[in-house]
């Protein structure tokens, strides 16, 4: 082949260099890993180093320390900090909240590349590889340009309903970490309606949205935000009764209960649940505005939804807002359906939240990968596919799995062999029931079958068109 | 339970729901007073969290700022723009007088009940272990008529908005 | 109860994603719902058309490399026609045989083009459109060796084309028709029987074919409507009489089958510059025409299957070495002037990936 047919060598090559980079990279991760795994094997991080597993512990922790240091000092400032328990509260937590924040802040600028790179691949070109190694610095960039970025106010704004919605979406967005469980003991708050709080959290978004689209201005960003909340109410309810049905089968709403349940009877819930799985993922999506549902903003359409007016750092929050959901959701994901931090007994040799961050980037990926290649619903459909399909789904698997913890909790005796049956049922309901449940909302590809267009030689008019309708 | 803290939070969150509750009838911006009532309904549920009431709380938020406000929201939009105001209405003065004289009233039944207090820390650990599974069990075994007749109600109100609003002829 | 909400206007364009350059629609909307459209044209309007009548005949062939960008070769190709029908030139077969190739070549590319937005305007995140870059980019490496441009290749000549092509040209083309068939299949996989792009094009922007006849719409739009209908079998130019190929027929009339009818159009594109290479006869490339052409006073018009449709040129002549009067028929602006029937009533979404499957340039329409 010329060089003058391929200059722009589109289609990415294993060259001699991209692979030793690739293995390069890929053998640094592999020794970063092996070292901190020697690390916690050899006791060098043994213990609970990690172990905030809620406020009490850490004001404990954070009241011994001071104890020690006031010991021997009397006067009025230790009695001041030793009367004062909320302020320990309040250190703990602030303490906490920065962990958090500085992780998502991490995390967000390191997925954009992600992302970004991976649609890149998906579509035959590079993706960003100019701002520092592998275009690693690409969203530093882009961050330090949104910043300096002028804030446009559209004329007819409402100014106090416009400027507030970015902060307010940032702040689910932060909140959605707190019960997500690393590893054993690593949960900021481990509260025992984590679950619920998950739900609760998820609604908050839906009105900041709105108020985005509405203090607008703008007919598109209106449209994207009556959108995004009918699409929102819609999602939340197979969204609600697809995590219920875990609570119901694990018996607690705490997430790091819920993980230890499936590190307990070693099985991951997608096996046992697998249509769960199905209406929790597909609702997320809608919930994430993420394709093949990314209807709220869709491009084509309305342009950008409901942030079509906002420029600027404000924009980048909402950006960075979607992320970090799509980054939440993979985790709690991989926290409810696949095991979380555990991962048959690996986990006493590999620090868990590795293995949890590994099933986070999985499921990242696969968001990133429908993305990258369905086209989108349209609004009618998406509503009529949440209330006609996944909604009935949801319920009638509801109501199976209750009959089966039910079983289950009454059979506790025999666990595999119950949980192998329930597998088993499960798998063969999901088929059925999404199989059936489409036919018999009339769905049937086979009664009309889809013409093709017909290749012909001759010409014609109105003529000829009725010619081809009789011979077809 | 009578630390510093939770009384910080307990007015800080008494003032924050009064506050937006007054808001509501005081923005002219009828989206605007949605938002407020939105803000007085996070007050509440924190309120409920100050009172280790963690299921109630998330259900607050879940319920009625997720919820309702997206109800009222809507509502708000499908007015027509003349109407779209939170101006002077007839009922301010009936409204402030009801409203006046149920506060007097719950004040006067906060201060006049005798309430049982838990003084020792064991039993009120105890006792707020674990809500969702006390409410649970209440639910499904000591109101569960009441639950069934609740959401049978609900299913029958469901019904009949529907056949309200649906037109004749249509699928 | 009747909720009633009060319609409002939308204007989308000229500056939006999905109008495919500076394009509007002025759009009454109820909701969601599409009440009324108006189409305002003339944003990107360059007068072509009045400059023509200041510059020689073969001057004027850049000016047809502008009018729908994304299909050079074509506008080249039936504005030479045009004029050679007018001055009578005789064109060499080596001359037809190449024009034929680099025409079905451009087909291939600009439908690669207007799948690919169309499935954009679908809703897909840009895949398929890039899947089909790909192609096109080769094919326009391709236009670049032999005539040194991509886009505005001003390659054809009256009388010819304008250069042979380089002896590299050969294999790379043999190469690119070796794989077509594949990239094609690809798309195939990744798109048809997608059953999001059935729902969302199927049954949506239904076109009947009286209705396309009466409104004159052309090209693979009308081969939707199922008429089928194509210049290169009912009045062969160039040399396409000579191969054997088929014309893709549709049966609904749908954006759908707008798309299935440019995919399996490429495919026949494949078809055609295989057999062309193959009988690609030895020669001139051109006939030698005096540079300031003046043909006998009258007029002609050539008229080719464009890839959006019926490309027309009507050239007067008053003697002079500039056309007295020049006129370009645009499928682009004739496919759209029923875009208001096709979308109204529909929804937003429906009408945007109506407009998208029309493919509408908005250099052409506007000229």
């Amino acid at each position: 082949m010329s060089a003058a047919l391929d200059p722009i060598r589109l289609r990415a090559r294993l060259a001699p260099r991209t692979l030793a980079r690739g293995v390069i990279a890929f053998a640094a991760f592999v020794a970063l890993n092996v070292a901190i795994a020697a690390l916690v094997v050899s006791g060098a991080l043994d213990g609970e180093w990690y172990d905030f597993r809620d406020l009490g512990l850490g004001v404990q922790q954070l009241r011994e320390w001071l104890d020690e240091q006031t010991a021997d000092q009397p006067g009025w400032l230790t009695d001041i900090l030793r009367s004062t328990t909320w302020l320990s509260y309040l250190v703990t937590a602030l303490l906490g909240a920065t962990g958090i924040l500085s992780f998502v802040g991490g995390v967000l600028l390191v997925l954009i590349w992600v992302e970004r790179r991976l649609i890149g691949r998906i579509q035959v070109r590079r993706g960003p590889n100019r701002v520092g190694p592998f275009g690693l610095l690409q969203p530093v960039a882009d961050a330090i340009k949104l910043i300096q970025k002028e804030t446009l106010i559209p004329v007819g704004a409402d100014r106090v309903m416009f400027f507030l919605p970015p902060v307010l979406v940032f702040i689910p967005g932060l909140l959605v970490w707190a019960p997500v469980p690393w590893a054993p003991h690593m949960t900021y708050v481990d509260t025992n309606v984590g679950v619920l709080y998950l739900v609760a959290i998820g609604s908050l978004a839906t009105l900041a949205i709105f108020m985005a689209g509405w203090s607008s201005n703008n007919h598109y960003a209106l449209l994207g935000a009556m959108r995004t909340v009918a699409m929102m109410i819609s999602y939340e309810i197979p969204l609600a009764l697809s995590l219920l049905t875990v609570v119901v089968l694990t018996g607690s709403a705490q997430l790091s209960a819920i993980v230890e349940w499936q590190s307990v009877h070693n099985v991951w819930i997608v096996v046992l649940l697998p249509l769960t799985l199905f209406t929790f993922f597909f609702a997320s999506t809608a919930e994430l505005n993420r394709t093949p549902n990314d209807i709220a903003e869709a491009e084509s359409e309305i342009v950008a939804g409901f942030h079509t007016e906002y420029s600027g750092m404000k924009f980048g929050l909402f950006y960075a807002v979607e992320l970090g959901n799509a980054v939440a959701v993979s985790a709690l994901t991989a926290a409810l359906f696949l095991g979380g931090w555990s991962m048959f007994g690996l986990q006493e040799w590999v620090p868990a939240y590795l293995l949890f961050a590994t099933k986070v980037a999985a499921v990242y990926f696969v968001l990133v990968w429908l993305r990258g290649t369905l086209p989108r619903f349209r609004l009618d459909q998406l509503m009529a596919f949440a209330w006609k399909y996944l909604i009935p789904l949801a319920l009638l698997n509801l109501g199976v799995v209750a009959i089966e913890a039910a079983l289950f909790r009454r059979w506790e005796g025999e666990g595999v062999v119950v949980l192998g049956g329930f597998a088993l049922a499960n798998g063969l309901l999901t088929v059925v029931a999404v199989r059936g449940w489409a036919r018999f909302l009339g769905y049937a590809p086979e009664r009309e079958p889809l013409l093709r267009p017909t290749l012909t030689t001759g010409v014609g008019g109105l003529r000829a068109v009725d010619r081809m309708r009789t011979t077809r | 339970m009578e630390s510093t803290g939770i009384i910080i939070g307990f007015w800080a969150l008494a003032g924050l729901t009064v506050g937006s509750a007054a808001l509501v009838f005081v923005v002219r911006n009828l989206l605007h007073a949605v938002l407020a009532l939105v803000l007085s309904f996070m007050g509440m549920a924190g309120l409920f969290l100050t009172l280790s009431a963690d299921f109630i709380a998330m259900a607050q938020v879940l319920i009625y700022a997720g919820a309702i406000s997206v109800l009222l929201v809507f509502a708000v939009m499908l007015t027509p723009l003349a109407s779209r105001d939170n101006g002077n209405s007839l009922f301010a003065l009936p409204g402030l007088a009801i409203g006046g004289a149920f506060a007097l009233l719950l004040m006067f039944l906060a201060v006049d009940v005798d309430w049982p207090e838990l003084r020792d820390a064991a039993l009120a650990d105890r006792a707020f272990a674990d809500t969702i599974e006390a409410v649970g069990r209440s639910l499904v075994d000591r109101y569960a008529f009441a639950f069934q007749v609740a959401s049978a109600l609900l299913l029958v109100a469901l019904i009949g908005a529907i056949a309200l609003v649906r037109e004749d002829g249509a699928p | 109860m009747t909720t009633a909400s009060d319609p409002y206007v939308l204007n989308i364009g000229p500056q939006h994603p999905s109008t495919h350059g500076v394009f509007r629609l002025r759009v009454v909307m109820d909701g969601e719902h599409l009440q009324d459209v108006d189409m305002v044209v003339g944003y990107l309007h360059r007068s072509m058309e009045k400059l023509a009548e200041e510059r020689t005949y073969a001057q004027n062939i850049p000016f047809t490399d502008r009018t729908d960008y994304l299909a050079a070769m074509s506008n080249n190709l039936g504005y030479c026609l045009a004029a050679e029908l007018l001055a009578g030139v005789e064109v060499p077969e080596r001359a037809s045989y190449l024009r034929v190739i680099f025409a079905e070549l451009q087909r291939i590319a600009s439908h690669s083009m207007a799948n690919g937005t169309f499935i954009n305007d679908a809703g897909a995140w840009q895949t398929p459109l890039m899947y089909m870059f790909r192609e096109r980019e080769k094919i326009l490496d391709l236009f670049e060796m032999t005539c040194g441009a991509r886009l505005t290749t001003n390659y054809m000549r009256i009388g010819g084309v304008a250069f042979e092509p380089p002896p590299e040209f050969y294999p790379a083309v043999d190469a690119l028709v070796a794989e077509l068939p594949d990239r094609i299949g690809e798309y195939t996989e990744l798109l048809v029987d997608n059953e999001i792009l059935l729902a969302r094009a199927r049954d949506v922007g239904v076109l009947s074919p009286a209705d396309a006849i009466n409104a004159s719409i052309t090209g693979p739009v009308l081969r939707a409507s199922g008429v089928p209908w194509d210049l290169r079998k009912a009045e062969p130019y160039c040399a396409y009489d000579r191969f054997d190929f088929g014309i893709p027929v549709g049966h609904h009339g749908d954006c759908y089958d707008r798309f299935l009818v440019r995919l399996e159009e490429m495919r026949q594109s494949v078809r055609i510059i295989r057999q062309a290479l193959d009988g690609l006869p030895s020669g001139a490339h051109k006939t030698e025409i005096p540079l300031a052409l003046r043909p006998e006073p009258g007029e002609a018009y050539a008229r080719v299957e464009g890839p959006r449709g019926e490309l027309g040129f009507y050239v007067v002549s008053d003697g002079g070495p500039a056309p007295f009067r020049f006129h370009i028929r645009a499928p682009s602006l004739i496919n759209l002037s029923l875009l208001r029937e096709m979308a109204v009533g529909s929804s937003l979404p429906d009408a945007i990936v109506t407009l998208g499957s029309l493919d509408i340039v908005v250099g052409e329409i506007d000229r």
